[in-house]
């Protein structure tokens, strides 16, 4: 592991178990409603100040907190036209399947690749260090996740190459 | 002697009530109902259901001498509930009476008033209701406290005079009201917080030191000192007389509930999963330690978690992740270990409230949390936490 | 037909709501005074600096840090005085200055380290110092000081 990440991921998690102090908040805005208030946004008071967390320009995580959920946005290191475009269908296959990862939101907030909204139901149903867990692995895992499948598809681009060019080999 | 530990449910208990004798709990399993638990020896068995909210039960209040219980829910509603024998069975029955409430949000928050004729409800609208009976009509009618409330009432807590009232709320202020309600009170005697007391009259407001909303409010039981917990991790002592306010600032996560034991010490619990005593006087404050000692007996051998101990970073979670990069080594987060926190807690703790005094003192307090457990702590028996309070100054 | 009026935020208009401007007590300071302030202590920390004197220059920065709106030079000057002491602090002190520090000068410090990573293009100074600093500070402050940071409407 370099030597960057880890104060990275550090940061990121300090911060994210920082933000995971939700409780329930029904509105008061609009009666017998219950809504995550960072999407709402309907009442000043019980949002927080957003913080980003950032490695360099291309990698960071922004923090959106608020009094009964947050918002927790990453952007995926993209260094060439490949990985953004990895990083793109990767991103889109799994909002697509939102549902299935529960805490994941199914649009990134602008500027990000993708983004997660926790609310206090899912820290009440599930443990919090655990969601907090799920999150660095994620963001560990995209990485290697990104840079495996831009070498195997080099590696593909090469054999076919070659199998293409043996033909004017003779 | 160890903490009593009771897993009632795997759903959060959102708030709970013990009866005076101490033989039943009414709690909400962060449901629309209120479940009554009866002791059995050693476990808890539900025996009844107070079922007539229909969203979700943020508060309940059992009123220890007159036997009646208050529930206040985010349907906007409040119930008192009454054991009354049933006419045609005879059978001895929880029987509600709507409250009206005249508030048009969530009802957050409900307490008794020490002499039991009246109750304060805290809530949504901006509001605190307080309510008293009307024999005349045979229901409970409401008064409210509006001004100069700006957000979410998140707590409420009566002086034990039965006039005063202490609310802390979203928009960052505790504050200190009159809730006198001529049909039903004497006048007052002057207190240290003022002298002439109609009705929603502003004894004190006070801000929290860094922005963070009000969690929990708590006076003194003499009740000339206010004690408040707010979102920025810092707890705040009043003294009004002499115009002194002690803020402690800790080092993890923040508090939502209080209580105080004595007239010099409080146990503070929240998002930290375990209570934290703080003791002091007029001339300071600080923190003791934790009613939660298994956090300092295995603290070195866990690295993760536990209070304190989640800021601090070169943590379990990342030699597994490193394990899995360099070794292949699977099985991130499946130890055992790993899963569970440290503390008796194993979420946040939604409220602590005294269960048993003696000679004048808190002896005991219970507390109930997000993982489902009631916990009954010894509330002499501190163990400093070194490691936890390292960054805790006055 | 229009129907632009549909979009109107109704609930912005209620009267009782709290506005942005009411969640924290204003810098009683002249801007064009914070500004003076904060080019002063530019100067005083160069020479704190030359004296090796860390903790001294950390403290000239992070007290009566400019917070609010209308001061928006005086923060980028502070910034970029706090980003001068970071980079020139070697690692193995980090630890020392920060326990030197006061707890409110903590809080501001991390508020300062969040926004020095908010900053699109990072001027002279590289994510791995910021980073560094951060875990320091959170070793030391502990998770409270970064919910201070959230919490607190002074925004530096």
């Amino acid at each position: 592991m370099s030597n960057v990440l880890r104060p990275y991921l550090a940061a990121v998690r300090s911060t994210l178990t920082a933000a995971l102090t939700l409780e329930n908040f029904s509105s008061q805005v609009v009666e017998r409603h219950n809504k995550p208030e960072v999407e709402a946004a309907g009442s000043k008071e019980v949002l927080l100040n957003p913080l980003t967390i950032s490695r360099n320009e291309n990698e960071r995580v922004l923090i959106e907190p608020s009094v009964n959920s947050i918002r927790l946005s990453i952007k995926i290191k993209q260094a060439d036209e490949i990985e953004r475009i990895l990083c793109h269908k990767f991103t889109r296959f799994m909002m697509q399947r939102a549902e299935n990862f529960i805490v994941l939101r199914r649009k990134p907030v602008p500027g990000y690749d993708i983004s997660f909204l926790i609310t206090n139901t899912h820290s009440e149903t599930m443990l919090k260090h655990k969601i907090v867990d799920f999150i660095i692995q994620f963001m560990e895992d995209v990485d290697r996740e990104i840079s495996e499948m831009k070498l195997s598809l080099n590696a593909r681009a090469r054999i076919v190459a070659e199998s293409y060019l043996t033909a004017f080999n003779s | 002697m160890a903490p009593e530990v009771f897993n009632i449910a795997q759903t959060p208990i959102t708030c709970h009530a013990f009866s005076a004798d101490h033989k039943q709990v009414a709690v909400s399993l962060n449901s629309n109902d209120a479940q009554i638990y009866t002791r059995q020896g050693a476990a808890w068995t539900p025996t009844e259901t107070l079922s007539e909210h229909d969203k979700l039960i943020t508060s309940i209040d059992w009123a220890p001498n007159s036997n009646r219980i208050v529930t206040a829910s985010q349907d906007r509603n409040a119930y008192v509930w009454q054991q009354t024998p049933d006419p045609q069975t005879g059978k001895v029955t929880w029987k509600p009476t709507l409250v009206l409430l005249r508030i048009n949000r969530a009802a957050t928050h409900v307490r008794w008033s020490p002499k039991e004729d009246k109750f304060a409800v805290a809530s949504g609208a901006r509001a605190i209701a307080i309510c008293s009976f009307d024999p005349e009509n045979n229901w409970w009618v409401s008064k409210l406290l509006k001004k100069p409330i700006r957000s979410t009432v998140l707590s409420v807590d009566w002086h034990p005079n039965n006039v005063l009232l202490a609310a802390g709320s979203a928009d960052m202020k505790a504050r200190v009201f009159s809730a006198y309600i001529k049909e039903v009170d004497d006048k007052p005697a002057a207190t240290v917080w003022g002298s002439k007391l109609p009705f929603n009259t502003i004894c004190g407001e006070y801000a929290s030191p860094a922005g963070g909303w009000v969690h929990a409010v708590g006076f003194s039981p003499s009740g000339n000192v206010l004690a408040f917990a707010s979102h920025d991790s810092s707890i705040s002592i009043v003294y009004p007389d002499g115009p002194a306010i002690y803020n402690i600032r800790i080092s993890s996560l923040p508090f939502v509930t209080l209580t105080w034991t004595a007239e010099d010490t409080l146990v503070a619990a929240g998002h930290d999963c375990q209570p934290v005593v703080f003791s002091g006087s007029e001339a300071g404050w600080q923190g003791v330690g934790s009613l939660d000692d298994s956090t300092s007996a295995k603290a070195g051998a866990g690295p993760r978690a536990g209070p304190g101990g989640v800021g601090r970073l070169n943590s379990l979670a990342f030699s597994t992740f490193r394990d899995a990069d360099t070794r292949g080594h699977t099985g991130a987060g499946g130890t055992p270990s790993d899963t569970k926190l440290l503390t008796v807690h194993q979420n946040t703790i939604t409220s602590v409230r005294p269960y048993e005094v003696r000679g004048g003192r808190v002896s005991r307090v219970s507390t109930s949390g997000v993982d489902g457990n009631l916990v009954i702590w010894d509330a002499d028996n501190v163990s400093a936490v070194a490691g936890a309070f390292g960054g805790l100054r006055v | 037909m229009d129907n632009a009026f549909r979009k109107i935020d109704i609930d912005a208009y209620d009267e009782d709501v709290l506005q942005e401007e009411e969640l924290f007590d204003a810098d009683p300071r002249d801007p064009a005074q914070v500004l003076d302030d904060a080019k002063q202590r530019q100067s005083a920390v160069r020479s704190a600096l030359a004296r090796s004197d860390v903790v001294g220059a950390l403290n000239t920065v992070l007290e009566n840090a400019p917070y609010g709106p209308n001061v928006e030079e005086a923060k980028t000057v502070t910034l970029q005085t706090l980003l001068t002491i970071l980079n020139t602090t070697k690692a193995t002190e980090i630890p020392a200055v920060i326990k030197a520090l006061s707890q409110d000068g903590q809080d501001t410090l991390m508020k300062y380290l969040y926004k020095g990573m908010a900053m699109p293009g990072w001027g002279d100074i590289s994510g791995s110092v910021l980073l560094g600093w951060h875990e320091k500070l959170t070793e030391v402050a502990g998770t409270g000081c970064i919910v201070r940071t959230m919490t607190d409407r002074r925004t530096v």
